[in-house]
């Protein structure tokens, strides 16, 4: 199911392919042409910064999001559920009601800043730069924190309570005891939320064509939408294949460059 | 955290996971074109139920709720019934280089969507599967099995191994010891292979939008993507998504911590 699709896809690239028509072989020309084409570093650019940006929060928030919930109170597993429920919920659903929410024709965030008079004209959230990516990376956050946040809670309830004690008898601070005895016993769910989440990135669709389609002018586009629009809306399956595919060396340095930096010191 | 830093932070936090979910259920008791053009997008102005009363008759919003729960029951189904046996088979019958092939399903998690998606419509093209939600049904489980096996496997490999053997002896049958015995045993282990499954459809969003293109076939997920953004039939479909999938989305995040514990098994290991 994974292998031979990827091979397909290989073979693909290779043709001139339609999505009604196997196409001839054309050999490196759909690279050739995709490589050329001024978009394309640009859509590479946003994928990293979106990705990176995505994760960084991401990880931040939901370290954040676990030792807020590490401890009983009244409420606790509501409030739990409710943290994770973004992340359970259709991304696409959520990603359409984010739209309105940040639309600049009526949205709601721009209503309530008007109605506030916080603002005299509407703020174009998906309009103008550097709104759109912050927007998408919002959405993202919004959605992937809590894959963090229970990961990394997991982590956190596995440190025996003794040790945390003993390190506060011993004089430790709360943020000596969170560098010293915490953190080291996160990096674990940290690999595996950030590994996820890079794959995730790398893959997302809904986020970014729903919010902003990848416009304005390509400033937010992203491989996926970069290759659907190629290969289903313009018909050139042998393209969107080859963009699909290039982008995998790129991926692989950035899975690498997570692994070296959360695993380093893991072992 | 602090005594107050905690509440404030975790304030924050419910303010910024729910805002999209408030506006949702204000939404759907609007009428689709004035959400979007006329009046406060954050209170109910007169509630209009038609949205809600929609799902009752025939209707495009009606299929996709109906099209969304065919499609979550089966992936849920198929995945569940083929990671146990797949596990099974591992754990206990002498399957070679087993430690491999459960090595090799985990590395198809870090296949990107967004490099696959293309020859699988091409594949369901083939088939003529194209739009049917039978193209989702035969797609979400293999994205499912394979990490269902692994957290099954790393459960079953979990337990003391004269556990079987001694059933066995006793003269269970094979169905006997996994519907007897495992099962019940591997309860919070399934728990996250089902939840796996459902966060699987429910995000999945590529798959069905390019597999299915007919209005009639789709799932909510996709289906939120056909509506242009300008259209105002916002009401209704999240009418249809407040009934059909929020109740499901909400009961399953309270099994958070199965989900954790699912993901981190064997990983950690």
């Amino acid at each position: 199911m994974i292998a031979y699709p990827l091979g397909l896809e290989a073979w693909l690239s290779l043709t001139s392919a339609s999505p009604g028509d196997d196409g001839k072989f054309v050999g490196l020309a759909n690279y050739r042409y995709v490589l050329g084409q001024e978009i394309y570093r640009q859509v590479l650019q946003n994928t990293l910064v979106y990705t990176g940006a995505s994760t960084l929060f991401k990880a931040a928030l939901g370290v954040l999001m676990a030792l807020a919930l590490n401890r009983d109170f009244r409420g606790r597993r509501l409030v739990y559920a409710l943290c994770f429920l973004p992340f359970i919920f259709p991304a696409s659903v959520g990603t359409a009601a984010w739209y309105y929410l940040l639309s600049n024709v009526h949205g709601a965030f721009n209503y309530a800043l008007l109605s506030a008079h916080l603002i005299n004209s509407q703020i174009p959230f998906l309009g103008q730069d550097p709104g759109p990516m912050i927007s998408v990376v919002t959405v993202n956050v919004w959605h992937g924190t809590a894959l963090f946040g229970i990961l990394c809670l997991a982590g956190l309830r596995s440190i025996p309570k003794d040790l945390l004690d003993a390190a506060a008898t011993d004089g430790a601070t709360a943020v000596q005891r969170f560098l010293r005895v915490q953190l080291p016993q996160l990096r674990a769910p940290l690999l595996l939320a950030g590994i996820l989440s890079i794959v995730g990135n790398f893959g997302d669709f809904p986020i970014v064509f729903l919010l902003t389609g990848g416009g304005p002018l390509g400033k937010t586009d992203i491989v996926s939408v970069y290759a659907f629009e190629n290969a289903l809306r313009a018909g050139d399956l042998g393209v969107g294949a080859a963009i699909a595919l290039s982008i995998v060396p790129f991926y692989l340095i950035v899975l690498l460059v997570a692994f070296r930096l959360i695993g380093a010191r893991a072992r | 955290m602090g005594r107050i830093a905690r509440p404030v932070f975790l304030a924050l936090l419910l303010c910024f996971s729910l805002v999209p979910f408030w506006w949702m259920v204000v939404a759907s008791f609007k009428r689709g074109d004035e959400q979007l053009t006329i009046g406060n997008p954050w209170w109910f102005e007169g509630f209009d139920s038609g949205g809600y009363r929609g799902l009752f008759a025939d209707g495009v919003f009606r299929d996709w709720m109906l099209n969304t729960l065919l499609v979550l029951v089966a992936t849920v189904v198929i995945s569940v019934v083929a990671s146990v046996l797949a596990a099974y088979a591992l754990a206990y019958l002498r399957v070679p280089y087993a430690r491999g092939v459960v090595l090799v399903f985990f590395a198809t998690y870090l296949v990107p969507q967004g490099v696959l998606f293309l020859p699988l419509v091409r594949e369901m093209a083939r088939l003529h599967l194209l739009n049917s939600p039978l193209a989702l049904i035969a797609t979400f489980p293999s994205l499912v099995i394979p990490f269902g096996t692994w957290v099954l496997w790393s459960f079953f490999r979990s337990l003391p191994s004269d556990l079987v053997d001694h059933a066995r002896l006793e003269g269970a049958s094979t169905l006997n010891v996994l519907t007897g015995l495992l099962l019940p045993l591997a309860s919070p282990a399934l728990a996250a292979v089902g939840l796996f499954a459902i966060a699987i459809v429910f995000n999945d969003f590529l798959y069905s939008f390019t597999l299915i293109q007919s209005q009639q076939q789709t799932t909510l997920m996709a289906g939120v993507g056909l509506l242009s953004t300008d259209l105002g039939e916002t009401g209704p479909i999240f009418a249809a998504v407040l009934v059909g999938v929020a109740p499901i989305a909400l009961a399953c995040a309270f099994f958070a911590d199965s989900y954790a514990k699912g993901l981190g098994t064997g990983v950690i290991d």
